[in-house]
């Protein structure tokens, strides 16, 4: 009998001790990150991530480009949350759900690009033939972003200002959050002189060859570039930018606004410089909140905007008046990020900028050429710069509506309190509460409260 | 005497002499009658003589005759009497009598790994015996606990049958951790979390709902650190160990029980009638007349709308009433136990179904059991214990989401039908209530949504005793979990119309399989009659894998269809992984000096795999000691005290639950762009990450007096709970808002007492009553970022407790003009979310229950109240019908469309200047009317009488002419009153079941149901 139980007991002891290794679990669908940038595919699996992470719903998913037609007098809110009902109504409080989200979503993008910026030269793969266009596109794709959050957070219209946005250009070490640098607010100038280091060396890297309007290739991050210069005022150099990308690129204008789009219109057209590609099985969430719920209606405003003869009056679809540019539902409508209408507007007042003092006439062309593709006549002659600003305003309205620049547009040009009555401080969005709270260093913006 | 009865003796004993005469320790005939206090016979009892297979029952004058040798023991056994054994010695005629079996408290307590005797209990443990649980009409065990036992605060967040239930004890010890205790049934932690990947609005399925309570012997609650501190790493919150029935040797019972009954919701809101809307949507246009200029007729709304309000034929649709059905409940169960004293078993078959009472909810369980004893040898026992079930869960939507069935009822609009007459459903977008998104009796009956759950729990262990002092036990456990959930959004519903999809189909599967192996040995001796030690030493290895798989599909040719192949498009699927493990060693020891001064330590060593390379392993000791003053020399010549046992505790125990498996990792997760799989990181990394530790405190009494009539016990604790794993505040330039971390203190302190007593103990009546109270404190003390919002009426602040509100708060209603007088808490002209402030929270002052039981003869008479103090309730809910007339969207002066009707207590709103009221005046604009606002803060005090059961023993006299021991009839009545003056659905509901940082939040939630049943118990 006692041998029996002795034997007992080392059968319990044996199976005790090789059941040791329960702890060595690993997980099933994730990775660790020393598996994630070793050689040529996955640098291209990462590179593609950042991609991933614009889809998201707080950044080009629907969020950053919508709540900017929100915030201003192109759409108007009428859903549950108070997230976007504060955006709606132009009081924004630090504790705003989407300024929280967007901050830390663009600057995942913005992390991204920093671990390839580290990592891509000194990755062993003999394939990797691709090194320098993967890392060209990662600073295009980091000049980006700094450039998104620089419009949302920064007064990216004064030059001189010091509420620019804390530039970190170095991944996290050992993705360790203790490492995380506690960083000051860049000026608007320094936040820049960034963003364009990053497009130059990107264009650079890519070279001419790289055409792909469904990534920041070279001519998107070209138009990119463009846009940038128009937005710090080097109008020469805005000028340069966007004439090379309408006579140079393989892009052309789509000649039916009908074309441009709709619900049918799911993939690039001729005129996409950077769509950010969505489709049934990777959606966004346009559809679902302009359509679906309702709640991204059309201002009264914008629809008596139109002028008689404007096709593109007619993208507004169903008894709500909804915009036809998300109207397909399977939420499958790329995201229009860059395309050569943008360009023309863009090169026009830039034309007429470049001087020493504005020439209303010069700019008058590219709108003419916008509007006669709207199935509009040329316009009449504008004599002063207030009128070739209203008509510029009118032109960028009525064609970009709903694409995300309707707010940035009446910032640049100090029309928020005319147009939406509003005081000037908030022409930027305060800085999200969480990130005060959690920073040191970092600075609100002027008459927003602190936490 | 018969003749034959005389030749029997006579006969017996001369052969009874002569064995006598043979041998000194022959076998002799022994005689006897079992009696009661009564000296009434008890028939059918059983006499068994120790250690042999000799054994006999009494006849119906309760005699029995049985061979026996002198150094023999008689056990004498009755159900629901006191069993005794008998030294045979000299005697050979016995008269037996047996005591009912009217203990309030059993003497032996299972604990972690063991059982002990209650008197030598050194920490905090509260019992509850199966039988105050058993044939309650509730789907689950938990939600019989609630008002039992101190320090056990049990809360009900919804009505919906086989839903989360929510239980703390003594109080909340984690933030993002879970809260809620470990479960361990009959030596196995269970998985006790929501397997469903249904999106049901907050409401968690009830895993433990997979079991039959009926089955349970008993619970014990283990409430202190020397309690827990044996379950290490799970023990921080309480450890609720469950004991299921088993048999016993000499008598086979067969049972037989059922109840059935109804349930009905306990409350319902009085709206307004249409004609009363419409009055008020005048009232509203009148009162802006008032305050803001503007020049409305005195029939402004009604003319729009193109209603009269005089018109007695107005559609008057009380959608309460729509959607809410008196439900039937039922449950059968039928169970078998008995055996020999080498073999015993237990099994048991039930079926229980219930509806729910808003439509198209429901709950059904079958379940089997099988619980075996054996002894192989006489040094080596083994044993089995099998459960099997399957539950199906009917559900909606519900709470917190736009298609829950009781959200669009809440404001319905009375003038809109159900049905339009050519009998389709009626779409609210053709009426004049904006809240309603979709008709509610559509949702509920339409939509299909499905978990179906097979469970399967079994243990197979054996005990070697090596020596008299030494035994050994080795356990194989496995808990197997296999969900389906399917669900079907229909082509007519809403969801599918916005959408231009013909209808949404969704199936899902979890399996969670684990493995638990546990050895240890156990120790007993007495040294030198006055020194005795007890000691446990073992190893425990937990492992579980769990899989998931997804399918979404749509457009549906009809929507008499739930399968997915019928649909024309696959929109995803995938399936997914995860596993942890969890590796253990453990030690108690007691020392008892004297009976007197009892010592008790436990230590365990825990590594899990969630946690952090560098703090993968924990040690949790506990050390404590009690005094057993009765058995001093000083005490002896009292009678007043039978047990008067003060003990102190101190120990450390941990929590790993409610944290993701992987979570001290970096991680890049799979993406895809332009259908490419990409990698993007989703994790910071944090080395550091390990287990929540709660130190404790305990300080308590446990008193018996006059014979142990009455017992009480008093506890006094401080537990604080460091290293609180959080999701702390980082700073978003790394692209990610927070980590896990462990950073933060909470604590919790408490007052705790318990008492029970037999007030009346006659020979045809008695009386006993226990009572308990829990006054327990939470108060977060420390955090990294101090005032983290979590939500729009939550936040987590230093100093405050878990569960705070932050609302905008109010000064009352202006009696001059009827606008609510909003506090501009930062100053800035505006009234929003950054007026803020915190306003309350949903801990309440003190909680307990009140029970009363009496016997009359057969009769017997139980009633539990329950009660609850001090909490607040933030009533979302009430903010979509308390709108008096505020048009949402829609143009007040051109064409209101407000949220829809308003409840009764809109009657006290301010009509005119002069008027003291808290509810502001009508309005067609929102001046007065801030979703996030103390107007919906209410008191959710409340007392209510859970349980009241009469039942009826039929005498042994009557039921053995028909065959049966016993037979038993019952009525019961389950959450009959309510006292309150909350005045939502339900006072106990919460949006987010097991979610402590969202707690004590209504919206659209189910209120529980008030059942009456009646069943009966049969024995044979």
């Amino acid at each position: 009998m006692k041998k029996l139980s002795i034997i007992l007991l080392l059968t319990a002891l044996i199976v005790a001790i090789t059941s040791c290794d329960v702890l060595d679990t690993e997980p099933q669908t994730s990775l660790d990150p020393e598996a994630a940038l070793v050689d040529a595919a996955s640098a291209q699996a990462v590179l593609l991530g950042a991609y991933s992470r614009m889809q998201v719903g707080s950044y080009y998913g629907i969020e950053y480009t919508l709540n900017n037609d929100l915030v201003a007098d192109n759409a108007q809110m009428l859903g549950f949350f108070d997230s976007q009902l504060e955006i709606d109504s132009g009081n924004v409080p630090i504790s705003n759900l989407w300024i929280g989200n967007a901050w830390v979503n663009i600057y995942r993008v913005v992390n991204i690009a920093n671990q390839l910026i580290d990592a891509v030269p000194d990755i062993e793969d003999e394939a990797f033939t691709t090194r320098d266009r993967v890392l060209g596109e990662a600073h295009a794709i980091r000049a980006l972003a700094y450039f998104d959050l620089l419009r949302v957070f920064g007064e990216h219209f004064d030059t001189s200002s010091n509420f620019g946005m804390p530039l970190l250009l170095e991944p996290i070490e050992n993705n360790d959050f203790n490492l995380i640098p506690d960083l000051n607010r860049s000026s608007v100038t320094d936040t820049y002189a960034q963003i364009m280091d990053d497009l130059n060396i990107a264009l650079q890297l890519m070279g001419d060859g790289y055409v792909d309007n469904e990534r920041l290739s070279y001519w998107s991050t070209l138009a990119l570039r463009a846009r940038v210069n128009l937005y710090r005022q080097d109008y020469a150099a805005a000028f340069d930018d966007a004439d090379r990308v309408i006579e140079e690129s393989p892009y052309t204008l789509v000649e039916d606004v009908n074309d441009l789009f709709g619900a049918d219109i799911t993939s690039t057209t001729s005129e996409s410089i950077f769509d950010l590609v969505f489709n049934d099985q990777d959606q966004s969430s346009y559809y679902t909140f302009v359509f679906q719920r309702n709640e991204y209606r059309t201002d009264s405003s914008l629809l008596d905007a139109f002028e008689d003869g404007d096709e593109r009056g007619a993208l507004f679809i169903g008894d709500n008046d909804r915009s036809a540019k998300w109207a397909n539902s399977d939420n499958a409508n790329n995201a229009r990020i860059l395309r050569l209408g943008e360009m023309y507007l863009i090169r026009s007042e830039a034309a007429v900028y470049r001087e020493a003092t504005p020439v209303p006439a010069l700019g008058t062309d590219d709108l003419n050429v916008i509007r006669n593709r709207a199935g509009l006549g040329d316009l009449d002659p504008l004599a002063t710069e207030e009128e070739y600003i209203d008509a510029l305003l009118q032109e960028r309205r009525v064609e970009l509506n709903f694409e995300g620049h309707r707010f940035f547009d009446l910032v640049r040009f100090d029309r928020i309190g005319d147009v939406l009555g509003r005081d000037d401080f908030r022409k930027v969005f305060p800085i999200p509460r969480d990130e005060l709270l959690a920073s040191d260093n970092l600075e609100q913006n002027p008459n927003y409260p602190e936490p | 005497m018969d003749t034959k009865r005389y030749i029997q003796i006579i006969t017996s004993a001369f052969f009874g002499l002569c064995l006598m005469l043979s041998t000194a320790y022959a076998q002799q005939t022994i005689t006897g009658q079992v009696v009661d206090v009564n000296d009434e016979p008890l028939a059918g009892a059983t006499v068994i003589v120790d250690g042999t297979d000799r054994g006999a029952s009494t006849d119906v004058d309760g005699q029995f005759t049985l061979q026996a040798s002198p150094d023999e023991t008689l056990i004498v056994r009755f159900v629901g009497y006191q069993s005794q054994e008998i030294l045979v010695g000299d005697q050979t005629e016995f008269t037996i009598t047996l005591r009912v079996d009217d203990q309030l408290l059993d003497d032996v307590v299972v604990i972690g790994y063991g059982v002990q005797e209650r008197s030598d209990l050194t920490g905090s443990i509260a019992s509850v015996s199966g039988d105050q649980i058993a044939n309650q009409p509730v789907a689950s065990l938990d939600g019989a606990l609630q008002g039992r036992a101190s320090g056990v605060f049990v809360s009900t967040p919804s009505g919906t049958p086989g839903a989360g239930i929510t239980m703390n004890i003594r109080g909340q010890t984690s933030i993002s951790g879970s809260s809620e205790p470990l479960y361990v049934i009959d030596g196995v932690p269970i998985i006790s979390e929501d397997l469903s990947g249904l999106f049901s609005g907050g409401q968690a399925t009830n895993s433990l709902a997979d079991l039959n309570p009926n089955d349970i012997e008993s619970i014990e609650i283990l409430k202190d650190a020397s309690a827990t501190a044996i379950y290490g790493s799970r023990g921080a919150n309480g450890v609720v160990l469950i004991s299921t029935k088993r048999g016993e040797a000499g008598q086979s019972n067969i049972g037989f029980s059922m109840y059935t009954g109804f349930q009905q919701v306990t409350n319902k809101i009085d709206m307004h009638s249409s004609q009363e809307f419409l009055e008020l949507m005048n009232d509203a246009a009148r009162q802006d007349n008032r305050d803001l200029g503007t020049d409305y007729s005195d029939t402004h709304v009604s003319d729009i709308w193109g209603f009269d309000p005089n018109d007695d034929n107005l559609q008057n649709t009380v959608w309460y009433d729509e959607i809410f059905r008196t439900a039937p409940i039922s449950n059968y169960e039928l169970n078998a136990s008995g055996g020999t004293e080498s073999t015993r078993y237990f099994t048991s078959l039930s079926y229980f179904d219930q509806e729910g009472t808003q439509l198209g909810t429901g709950f059904e369980r079958i379940s089997g059991r099988l619980n075996l004893d054996t002894e192989v040898t006489d040094w080596l026992d083994f044993g089995a214990n099998v459960t099997l079930n399957r539950t199906l869960q009917d559900r909606v939507i519900n709470d917190n989401s736009l298609y829950g069935v009781v959200i669009n009822s809440l404001a319905g609009d009375p003038l809109m039908p159900v049905f339009e007459e050519d009998g389709s459903y009626a779409d609210p977008f053709s009426y004049f209530g904006w809240w309603m998104l979709d008709n509610p009796v559509l949702i509920a009956e339409e939509y299909q949504r499905f978990t179906n759950t097979t469970r399967g729990i079994g243990t197979v262990f054996g005990v070697a005793s090596i020596s008299d002092q030494l035994a050994f036990r080795t356990s194989l456990n496995i808990d197997y979990t296999s969900l389906e959930d399917e669900a079907y959004t229909p082509i007519i519903s809403r969801e599918s119309q916005d959408a231009q999809r013909n209808g949404f189909g969704n199936f899902g599967t979890t399996q969670d399989f684990t493995w638990l192996i546990e050895n240890y040995l156990s120790y007993s001796n007495t040294f030198g009659d006055r020194h005795n030690v007890n000691g446990v030493l073992g190893t425990s290895f937990q492992q579980s894998n769990r899989d998931f798989s997804s399918i979404n599909a749509q457009g549906f040719p009809s929507d008499q269809f739930l399968k997915l192949s019928v649909a024309s498009q696959v929109t995803s699927a995938s399936t997914s992984g995860t596993s942890w493990g969890l590796a253990s060693y453990f030690f108690r020891g007691n020392y008892t000096f004297d009976d007197r001064y009892l010592f008790t330590v436990t230590g365990r060593l825990d590594g899990s795999s969630r946690f952090g390379e560098n703090f993968r392993y924990g040690f949790f000791p506990s050390g404590s000691f009690a005094w057993r003053m009765t058995n001093e020399s000083f005490m002896q010549n009292q009678t007043i005290f039978s047990e008067l046992k003060p003990r102190i505790s101190y120990g450390i125990t941990g929590n790993q639950d409610g944290i993701g498996n992987f979570a001290s990792r970096g991680l890049f997760g799979v993406s895809d762009y332009r259908a490419t799989p990409t990698l993007v990181p989703t994790q910071l990394s944090n080395a550091n990450l390990t287990w929540e530790s709660t130190k404790q405190l305990d300080v308590g009494i446990d008193i018996g007096l006059f014979d142990d009539r009455i017992n009480m016990s008093a506890d006094y604790f401080v537990k604080n709970t460091e290293d609180l794993l959080l999701n702390r505040l980082i700073p978003g330039i790394s692209g990610f808002s927070s980590v896990t971390d462990n950073i933060g203190r909470v604590e919790n302190r408490g007052f705790e007492f318990d008492v029970r007593g037999v007030i009346l103990a006659e020979s045809d009546f008695s009386w006993t009553s226990s009572f308990n109270i829990s006054f327990i404190r939470n108060e977060v003390k420390e955090l990294e970022v101090n005032n983290q919002v979590l939500s729009d009426s939550h936040i987590l602040a230093e100093g405050e407790p878990i569960g705070t509100f932050y609302l905008i708060d109010h000064e009352g209603v202006d009696p001059e003009t009827g606008n609510m007088l909003w506090i501009d808490e930062n100053e800035d002209g505006v009234i929003d979310s950054g007026d803020r402030r915190i306003v309350g929270n949903a801990q309440p002052d003190f909680y307990g229950g009140f029970g009363n039981n009496f016997t009359y003869r057969g009769f017997d008479l139980n009633v539990l109240f329950q009660f609850t103090y001090g909490n607040d309730v933030f009533n979302h809910s009430r903010a979509s019908y308390e709108n008096l007339g505020w048009s949402r969207i829609g143009i007040p002066g051109i064409f209101p469309l407000p949220d829809g009707n308003n409840h009764s207590l809109a009657d006290d709103r301010w009509m005119e200047p002069g008027d003291v009221t808290d509810i502001p005046r009508a309005s067609l604009t929102n001046k007065n009317w801030r979703e996030y606002s103390t107007r919906w803060l209410e008191d959710g005090s409340y007392l209510r009488l859970k349980t009241l059961t009469l039942g009826y023993n039929f005498s042994p006299d009557f039921t053995q002419r028909l065959g049966m021991r016993s037979m038993r009839i019952y009525t019961q009545g389950q959450n009959l009153l309510t006292f309150t003056n909350y005045t939502g659905l339900d006072p106990e509901v919460n949006q987010n079941a097991r979610n402590p940082l969202l707690a004590g939040s209504d919206f659209g939630t189910l209120p529980q149901s008030r059942t009456i049943s009646f069943g009966i118990n049969l024995e044979f």
